[in-house]
């Protein structure tokens, strides 16, 4: 017990506690150290630019899209791939692949999938008479490529999951209530989603420990583009911080991102637990 | 009748699905063995001849080798520390009845939530006036922020569904708490561990932002590599190296998850559903 919680003690409360106190100082670039105590002057600063809110809300647009999306698709694949044959296992462990493929990497062989020019994406979608389309050119179609290619990434691991947390259901449930002659709507409505409801929670919670951290991906393919259109925040920080140097700003960029994180991630875990307690 | 038809298409259907999940995969290590004139065509070319030029080129040209010997280091590296620092905190967590364990639970659950970002700066920071950026053992630590509590939350549940007479018999028979679970609980529950292990690998494996901030020459990983291919806006991206080296970093990964999928998957699904 002990050493994990010096290792976490060292490497995880103590930057988060550094990262607060340099969010109210001044970073001397010289030697990298928090100098003087500015009070909220860089939150005052953060908050009031508008790049800022910007990042915030184009996060927003990603999860609300992202999140839902692949929820959907996972348990659906998920329902396709527990139909019972031989090549099941093959299935599932196949799907398992784009699971491990580096966020970056998929990224970067998405960048060249969507290429307006030589992708193989535009010239199908030309077979059905699409397009061409600038998938990282227009501010609309920038944000659906980083869902998409989101949702081609983090799908299996929704259906692995779901897979999982199908086929633990209780099946002399179904059968009883077959036999009582119950049609497939009060099955679905009565039995199905109530035994579902605590998987897709849990399933929802993990997903959204995950999509949270964003960055990887859209570093590889958009790098934000155009303009500012998929600037997710975790990106906008990092480059303010990396590239322009301004690191008590971000810090301060970053308690605030850390507390709505936490605030929300502890709202949907009482939630799915409350779930959990009901059904 | 109906239902056969049903059956058939619900086979169908996650072929079909697993198809198209698995073709960009199978695209990129195709355009990888591409020559340069085989890559920019249109249509696409799905049939070629072959040649390896692209691996022999960019490999010494973006020292792939050094980064990959990097990579595994680092991951490796994290994966031990955290499989053995985290199973046995979860491990205390699941048996050892402590006032609080359930906030303990929480916590590190919460944490598992903290953006890595608002660790990267000051990890940057200190690792800058400590002199110890761009070495394998600051990105291994930095590394056990997210791998620790991942263990540990794996490891607490694994621990919880296995029957406690286990350890209490050992206990009676005068082994020690420690003694106890390496004797009995470890082996008993190598396959979790083993899975848990080879996860945290690979999660270690693909991690960008902390390797892009904490490395600059000597401990730079392969994840970066691939952002510096991808990330060049100034020449475009160069789609054989990034199909090269995107391929040979994928490649490791694949071939572990599939060796030991089945307790991957189990392992995986368990993390995710039991609390």
């Amino acid at each position: 017990m002990a050493p994990a919680f010096l290792i976490l003690l060292a490497v995880l409360a103590y930057p988060i506690l550094y990262t607060v106190e340099i969010s109210f100082s001044e970073l001397d670039l010289a030697t990298f150290l928090p100098s003087e105590w500015v009070g909220w002057d860089n939150y005052e600063t953060v908050l009031t630019d508008e790049r800022f809110w910007h990042s915030l809300k184009v996060t927003g647009i990603y999860l609300a899209f992202a999140m839902p999306l692949q929820m959907v698709l996972g348990f659906a694949i998920a329902f396709l791939v527990n139909a019972e044959w031989r090549g099941r296992g093959l299935i599932r462990a196949l799907f398992l692949i784009p699971m491990v493929v580096a966020p970056v990497v998929a990224g970067g062989l998405w960048r060249m999938m969507l290429d307006p020019l030589w992708g193989i994406t535009n010239y199908l979608l030309g077979l059905l008479g699409v397009g061409p389309l600038d998938w990282f050119g227009d501010a609309t179609l920038a944000m659906a490529t980083i869902v998409l290619i989101d949702t081609w990434r983090w799908t299996p691991f929704v259906t692995l999951i779901a897979t999982a947390g199908l086929l633990s259901l209780p099946q002399d449930v179904f059968e009883a209530a077959e036999i009582d002659g119950a049609n497939w709507w009060v099955m679905l409505r009565h039995i199905t989603l109530p035994l579902l409801v605590p998987i897709i929670a849990a399933a929802f919670v993990v997903r959204w420990l995950g999509a949270v951290k964003m960055f990887d991906i859209v570093l590889a393919s958009t790098l934000g583009g155009p303009g500012r259109a998929t600037n997710v925040i975790n990106l906008f920080i990092y480059q303010e911080a990396f590239r322009g140097l301004k690191f008590a700003e971000s810090a301060a960029m970053s308690v605030v991102v850390l507390i709505i994180t936490m605030v929300l991630t502890a709202i949907f875990l009482r939630a799915s637990r409350q779930l959990e307690a009901r059904y | 009748m109906l239902r056969h038809l049903l059956h058939r298409l619900r086979i169908a259907g996650s072929i079909a699905a697993c198809a198209v999940f698995l073709f960009p995969v199978f695209w990129m290590a195709l355009t990888s063995f591409k020559q340069q004139r085989d890559v920019f065509t249109s249509p696409p070319k799905l049939f070629f001849t072959p040649t390896i030029e692209t691996y022999t080129t960019y490999l010494r040209f973006a020292d792939v080798p050094g980064r990959m010997l990097n990579t595994v280091i680092v991951a490796v590296g994290a994966g031990l520390v955290s499989i053995i620092a985290g199973s046995m905190a979860g491990y205390a967590l699941a048996r050892i009845p402590l006032r609080g364990a359930r906030t303990i639970g929480t916590l590190i659950l919460l944490s598992r939530g903290v953006p890595p970002i608002a660790l990267a700066v000051p990890m940057f920071l200190v690792a800058r006036n400590l002199d110890i950026t761009d070495k394998h053992i600051t990105l291994i630590l930095a590394y056990c922020t997210f791998l620790i509590p991942y263990v540990m939350w794996l490891m607490r549940g694994f621990f919880k569904s296995l029957p406690k007479e286990l350890e209490e018999s050992a206990i009676i028979d005068g082994c020690s708490r420690f003694g106890a679970f390496f004797r009995i609980i470890v082996p008993i529950s190598l396959p979790g561990i083993l899975s848990t292990f080879i996860f945290s690998i690979i999660l270690a494996w693909e991690e960008l932002l902390f390797a892009l901030v904490l490395t600059n020459r000597n401990a730079v990983t392969a994840p970066v590599a691939v952002a510096g291919i991808a990330a060049d806006m100034l020449n475009g991206v160069n789609w054989g190296a990034l199909t090269a080296v995107g391929t040979i970093t994928v490649l490791p990964v694949v071939f572990f998850a599939l060796l030991v999928q089945k307790w991957l998957i189990k392992g995986l699904a368990d993390g995710a559903t039991k609390g």
